[in-house]
C-alpha cells in the first residue's frame, strides 16, 4: 500500500508521541462508550466495529443514546451528519497544509481526522506542512486508543463505575487543553471568548451542532476583522503559506 | 453482527467520513483563495471553543446554568494547561481534581 510505502518512520513515530495526551483522554472516554453501547444493546463486536469503521466520538455518543431510546437508523444517521458540519470547517483548515497528496492518502488522511487530531496538528503546523506520516502516526494511535478503550468497556463494563475517578471530566479536560493549544496572542483569546459565548447562546435556538458551526464562522471573521483594526503584524502567516 | 446494525454503522461511517474527505479533497487539488484562507486561520480557536463552553455552562429557561464542580476543574485544567503547556500531566490532574471535588460536591 502507498500509505505504508511513503511513511517516513520517524515522522510516524513523532506523531505517536504527541498522541499522548489524547491517548489519556480517548481511552477512559472509550470505556464510557463501550459501556454504554453495551447498555444500549450492541454486542461488544458492533460497538467495537462502530469505533473501528465510524471512530467519531460525540456521534458514536448519540447513536448509543437514540438506540437505547429506539430509534430507527435514518434518524440517528441524519442526526450525526449534523453533528459532522463542523469537519466541512476542520477538513477546509488543514486543506492547506497537505497539497498534492494521492486520494488514497488523502482518505487515510480524513477517516481519522478528529476534533483532537486537528487542534494538535494546527498547534504546530510546522510539524504538519509535508509531513503526512507526522499526522499518520498521531491519528492511528489515536484511534487505536479509541477501540482499545470501546472494547474495555465492552467486555469489562460490568466491572468498571464510568462514574468513578474523575473518568467523566477526561473528554472536557482534553478539550480544554486543546483550547489552550490554539490560543497564541490576544485576539485568540477575543476570539474564544465570542466563539463560545456564541456557541453556549446558539445552541438551544438552533438543531445539531449548527450552533457550534454558525458561532465558529462569525468567531473566526471577527478574529479577522479585530487583526485589521489592531496591528497587521499581529496576522501570523503560517496557515496561509503555501502547504 | 446484526444486519441493522451493519447497516446503522455503514451510514453512520458514510455520514462521517464525508465531511471529512470532501473538504481535504478538493482544497488539496484547487487551492482555497487567499481572502478565504485567512478567514480560516481563527478556525481551530473558534471551533475547540464553540464545542468547549456549551459542555462547561448551559442555558436553562434563559439563564445560565453551571455545575461548579465542572467549572472549577475546567478553570484549573485551563490554568495549569496555559502555564504549562503539557497537555496529558494537564489531563490527568484535571481528572484527578474533578474526582476529589467529587467528595466535597457529594
Amino acid at each position: 500500500m502507498e500509505y505504508f510505502r511513503d511513511m517516513k518512520a520517524g515522522q510516524f513515530k513523532e506523531g505517536a508521541r504527541a498522541a499522548l495526551p489524547i491517548v489519556l483522554g480517548f481511552i477512559p472516554v472509550g470505556i464510557a462508550f463501550g459501556v454504554l453501547a453495551r447498555q444500549s444493546g450492541l454486542t461488544s463486536l458492533e460497538a467495537g466495529a462502530m469505533s473501528l469503521f465510524v471512530y467519531a466520538g460525540a456521534s458514536q455518543f448519540i447513536a448509543v443514546d437514540m438506540l437505547a431510546a429506539g430509534a430507527a437508523a435514518l434518524p440517528i444517521i441524519l442526526t450525526i451528519f449534523l453533528v459532522n458540519l463542523r469537519h466541512f470547517l476542520m477538513g477546509s483548515t488543514i486543506s492547506s497544509h497537505f497539497k498534492q497528496n494521492a486520494l488514497p492518502k488523502t482518505a487515510v488522511i480524513a477517516f481519522e481526522l478528529t476534533d483532537e487530531s486537528f487542534a494538535v496538528a494546527m498547534s504546530g503546523t510546522s510539524k504538519i506542512d509535508g509531513r503526512p506520516g507526522f499526522l499518520f502516526g498521531l491519528q492511528a494511535t489515536a484511534q487505536l486508543a479509541w477501540i482499545t478503550g470501546t472494547m474495555i468497556g465492552a467486555l469489562f463494563g460490568p466491572l468498571v463505575n464510568g462514574a468513578s475517578y474523575g473518568l467523566p471530566f477526561a473528554l472536557p479536560a482534553l478539550f480544554i487543553c486543546l483550547l489552550v493549544l490554539q490560543l497564541k496572542n490576544r485576539v485568540h483569546i477575543a476570539v474564544m471568548i465570542l466563539a463560545g459565548g456564541l456557541s453556549v447562546a446558539f445552541k438551544y435556538l438552533l438543531p445539531g451542532n449548527w450552533n457550534l458551526v454558525l458561532a465558529a464562522v462569525v468567531a473566526s471573521t471577527a478574529g479577522i476583522w479585530l487583526t485589521r483594526e489592531g496591528t497587521h503584524a499581529e496576522l501570523p502567516t503560517e496557515g496561509a503559506g503555501p502547504g | 453482527m446484526r444486519a441493522h446494525i451493519l447497516w446503522l454503522t455503514v451510514g453512520m461511517a458514510a455520514v462521517t467520513f464525508l465531511p471529512r474527505f470532501i473538504p481535504l479533497a478538493l482544497f488539496t487539488r484547487w487551492a482555497l483563495p487567499e481572502g478565504i484562507k485567512r478567514a480560516l486561520h481563527f478556525m481551530p480557536t473558534a471551533i475547540m471553543a464553540a464545542i468547549v463552553f456549551p459542555i462547561l455552562l448551559s442555558t436553562q429557561k434563559g439563564h445560565l446554568a453551571f455545575e461548579p464542580r465542572l467549572l472549577l476543574s475546567a478553570l484549573l485544567v485551563f490554568a495549569v494547561a496555559w502555564r504549562t503547556k503539557n497537555l496529558w500531566a494537564s489531563v490527568v490532574l484535571g481528572m484527578l481534581v474533578y474526582w476529589l471535588l467529587g467528595f466535597a460536591f457529594a
